[in-house]
């Protein structure tokens, strides 16, 4: 099992330890990742499509010089890869557009991946619970999947927009307690977080909310921006609402990597805001 | 009170304009309201509502539109998208819409309030540079524009902490391909005029 690694912006800076727990779980279940050479910006959730289709396609192109398919842990690049490339491939005229555009001459050969699709649907649910180590007993999580990673469904694919299962799946694979949650598909906020920050923090608060009333210790994320959210913004939603929340946001990455046995540093679980260090020592970690 | 749109004050073009900027759709539109009912902005703000702007763009209102700040508020969660029985794509039509917004103000024809064309300006001008995004300098940028001067200065303790945990660059990672990074805004420039 072989991708084009695309880490994407955040996973190269902010979101450190994503980057860290997705390299160090996959090398764990023997995906291997070879980053994507030279690999720009996919556009995000700032730059129209105008923009961010060629700036993506560059990238697929890249990909498809090498012969791999790619694999992103960002539900944005993964939605904004995915775009470009649905509309590449369905469209001869725009693609020769594209390439005109990028100087590039791309084929549409190439996937576009979440790292979570590969690793319940490729490598496949059996195999991970085989590989746990120490199961998560004491770990009471929710599954956050939020927006692009399902929607669009048309161009994010692999799960069900409304109430997908896959986050569930990998969860209870690792020994933890998956509980109901009605806020799976909700969004975060993120959009809206530089332009309008009280409402962004109100949608935020709505998900944490929802994952405390249900008796949750730990709030499972797959994305980047997700995770600034519910994460570094934890502490800001606490002195606007003048309540404490102390609820850690993990990417299912460092969730999975705890009950495969790798350990704390090696996921970066050091580096999260909201230190989970409560959760670890529930689960006899330290 | 409400005040009887005249049709002679609105613009019947204002529709194609949205259809050749990525809102094709927008016709398709029936007004079921299940955009406004999935839109988690509306939940916190009811001067949000989707179907609403939808029906105003298909009567041709499109300074009442285009001037208005509520069509910055989309989120992109693409709850509406997901959910529309005519796949109206309304996240595209809200998008076309912006599109016209910006470039109406880059001409001087209406002033645009909110921050986020802005905003997103600094992001690309950052990709323009780099290929790749320059974190602490798009937060900080993003900080003095929301919050000015002692907003950044209150942001610094976050930052440290960033910084310590090593989750900040402090220099930019340019890369090499910039000459293809340049040619693709040069065109896509050269396209909006």
């Amino acid at each position: 099992m072989k991708f084009a690694y695309y880490p994407g912006c955040y996973l190269h800076g902010s979101a450190v330890e994503y980057d860290m727990s997705t390299r160090a779980v996959c090398r764990k279940l023997g995906i291997e990742l070879i980053e994507l050479d030279d690999w720009n910006c996919c556009g995000a959730v700032e730059a129209r499509d105008s923009l961010s289709i060629p700036l993506s396609a560059r990238n697929l192109a890249l990909a498809e010089k090498e012969g791999l398919d790619i694999v992103a842990p960002c539900s944005v690049c993964f939605h904004k890869l995915s775009k470009a490339n649905k509309m590449v491939k369905e469209d001869e005229k725009f693609r020769k557009k594209i390439n005109e555009t990028i100087d590039g001459q791309y084929q549409g050969r190439v996937g576009v991946r979440h790292l979570l699709d590969i690793i319940v649907n490729d490598v496949g649910l059996e195999r991970i619970s085989k590989g746990v180590k120490a199961p998560l007993e004491g770990v009471n999580a929710v599954p956050y999947y939020g927006c692009l990673i399902v929607r669009p469904s048309e161009i994010a694919k692999f799960d069900d927009p409304e109430d997908p299962q896959s986050l569930d799946d990998l969860i209870k694979a690792t020994g933890a307690e998956c509980l109901p949650y009605s806020h799976k598909v909700s969004c975060c906020g993120g959009g809206l977080l530089a332009n309008k920050e009280d409402f962004a923090l109100e949608m935020a608060k709505k998900i944490i909310d929802g994952a405390k009333e249900g008796g949750s210790n730990c709030i499972v994320v797959t994305c980047p921006l997700c995770h600034t959210m519910l994460d570094f913004q934890q502490s800001n939603i606490e002195s606007r609402y003048g309540i404490t929340i102390d609820l850690p946001a993990l990417y299912f990455t460092q969730l999975l990597g705890l009950a495969l046995g790798l350990g704390v540093k090696e996921l970066g679980l050091d580096k999260n805001m909201v230190a989970p260090m409560k959760l670890l020592e529930s689960i006899c970690i330290e | 009170m409400t005040e009887a749109i005249r049709l002679t004050d609105t613009d019947p073009r204002f529709v194609d304009e949205i259809k050749e900027a990525g809102g094709e759709n927008i016709l398709m539109c029936y007004q079921c309201g299940t955009c406004t009912s999935s839109c988690p902005v509306r939940e916190i703000d009811e001067r949000y509502d989707p179907l609403k702007i939808m029906r105003m763009a298909v009567l041709g209102m499109k300074k009442e539109v285009l001037s208005s700040d509520i069509i910055w508020l989309c989120s992109r969660c693409y709850a509406c998208h997901e959910h529309c029985p005519q796949g109206v794509g309304i996240t595209e039509v809200l998008h076309a819409i912006t599109n016209i917004a910006e470039r109406e103000g880059k001409e001087g024809n209406i002033k645009i309030k909110s921050l986020k064309p802005r905003l997103d300006g600094v992001f690309n001008d950052l990709i323009r540079k780099y290929g790749r995004l320059f974190e602490i300098k798009f937060f900080v940028h993003l900080v003095l524009l929301s919050k000015g001067a002692t907003g950044l200065l209150s942001s610094a303790p976050d930052g440290f902490v960033m910084f310590r945990k090593g989750k900040l660059r402090l220099l930019p990672q340019k890369i090499k391909g910039m000459k293809q990074i340049g040619r693709i805004f040069k065109i896509v420039e050269a396209n909006k005029k």
